[in-house]
């Protein structure tokens, strides 16, 4: 019988990593403690002490991200060293680092220093302004634009997930404001997130143009599988492609919902999410087609 | 406005059982109507979203989420018997969900 079709996927950051689904993946805590020591090294001496039952870095915008993607990468390893062999991957938002190393385009290292680089630069251009992001689900796009704009709100739609499920990104003020607006409308849900970077908004575009400025040093290499943009669905298969993606992600809105239906397209059998949740399975449930979407633990080796 | 029988009552409650035992990956037996979707078996609202969607299609109901959402605002759902009883609402008034509190 065949292999089916694989892709990996490599979410952002986690909320919480004491019950990650990667538990019984063979090696994983031994690669994990290998990259933290990595990381640990090369780009912060804290990371060594990551606790998985404390998840003591989650209050830490920053830490969180490398240890989402060192998460990321490890486990993402483990599988390759089974044998799975994804025909496409892509990186949900911050999870675009992760993405580049699994297809050995970057090292560890550089991934990292992506991910420092990215950080400080967006902070750096966006002081003096509180900013924030949150999820709507149970309204469509149109109705949150029309919230949005009849309010004056400086909010944008950073990614649609599902149907009815939007991530949003803007001046932190705005964001609730929306998000209590959006319950007052009928949104089933909504959820401020906590982070102080409007990740994939325009507002970042200065601060993607610094990132790209000071990130120009780093190696890219052609990448073993072409990576798939969350923005256009596009393939990008270069090192100049990668870059320039990595530029764009910053300050461009995504559609995952988009995203999972091309890879549908393509005949993709089977998405397995390389990260400790299972959050991008779950929004999996609205997308109807004949695929699995399968987290770490649901993963047959 | 359809007529909720004790044989729609009975398979809604059914639908509801096995979905959350299967998302949530608990024995149904450990599922009852005072079960906490949130607490008890670390539900989420996308749940809820695919609950609706479920019985939308089952039944073909013409009502729009945001009705749905409007009316939660003010009867939240916190256990299954709650969401069982307001699912067999949904089925019964759809989109005239909101009529009850105007009445009220």
């Amino acid at each position: 019988m065949s292999s089916p079709r694989q892709i990996f996927i490599f979410p952002a950051f986690a909320d919480d990593h004491s019950g990650h689904r990667g538990r019984e993946l063979p090696g994983l805590y031994e690669q994990l403690n290998l990259y933290l020591n990595t990381a640990s090294k090369f780009i912060d001496p804290a990371l060594g002490g990551f606790d998985f039952h404390q998840n003591n870095f989650l209050g830490d915008e920053l830490k969180n991200q490398y240890i989402s993607c060192i998460y990321s990468c490890a486990s993402s390893q483990i599988l390759r060293q089974m044998r799975l062999s994804p025909v496409y991957s892509a990186g949900y938002s911050m999870g675009i680092y992760a993405a580049l190393f699994d297809s050995n385009a970057i090292t560890l290292e550089t991934a990292l220093e992506f991910i420092r680089i990215a950080y400080h630069s967006l902070r750096g251009t966006i002081s003096g302004t509180r900013y924030g992001m949150g999820t709507i689900i149970g309204l469509n796009r149109e109705d949150i634009e029309q919230i949005s704009r009849k309010s004056n709100l400086q909010v944008e739609i950073a990614n649609q997930n599902a149907s009815y499920s939007f991530v949003i990104s803007g001046v932190q003020q705005d964001v609730s404001a929306l998000l209590s607006l959006a319950k007052e409308e009928g949104a089933l849900h909504t959820r401020n997130i906590p982070v102080s970077v409007p990740y994939h908004s325009n507002k970042l575009k200065p601060g993607a143009i610094a990132f790209a400025d000071r990130t120009s040093h780093l190696t890219i290499s052609l990448p073993t599988n072409p990576i798939v943009s969350l923005i256009d669905q596009k393939e990008l298969s270069t090192p100049d492609d990668l870059r320039q993606e990595l530029f764009r992600n910053l300050f461009h809105p995504l559609n995952w919902l988009k995203t999972t239906e091309w890879f549908i397209r393509q005949g993709i059998q089977e998405f397995i999410e390389c990260g400790p949740s299972g959050d991008l399975a779950k929004n999996a449930r609205f997308i109807e087609g004949d695929y699995r979407f399968l987290t770490l633990d649901k993963v047959q080796y | 406005m359809a007529k909720i029988t004790e044989s729609t009552r009975k398979e809604v409650t059914e639908i509801v059982y096995n979905f959350f035992a299967e998302e949530c990956e608990v024995d149904k037996s450990r599922i009852d109507n005072n079960t906490n979707i949130i607490k008890d078996l670390d539900g989420d609202s996308l749940m809820f979203l695919e609950m609706i969607e479920i019985f939308k299609k089952k039944y073909n109901l013409d009502i729009e989420l945001k009705v749905i959402g409007k009316y939660a605002v003010k009867h939240p759902v916190a256990t299954i018997g709650q969401l069982i009883d307001m699912q067999l609402l949904i089925i019964e008034r759809e989109n005239r969900l909101l009529e009850l509190d105007n009445k009220n």
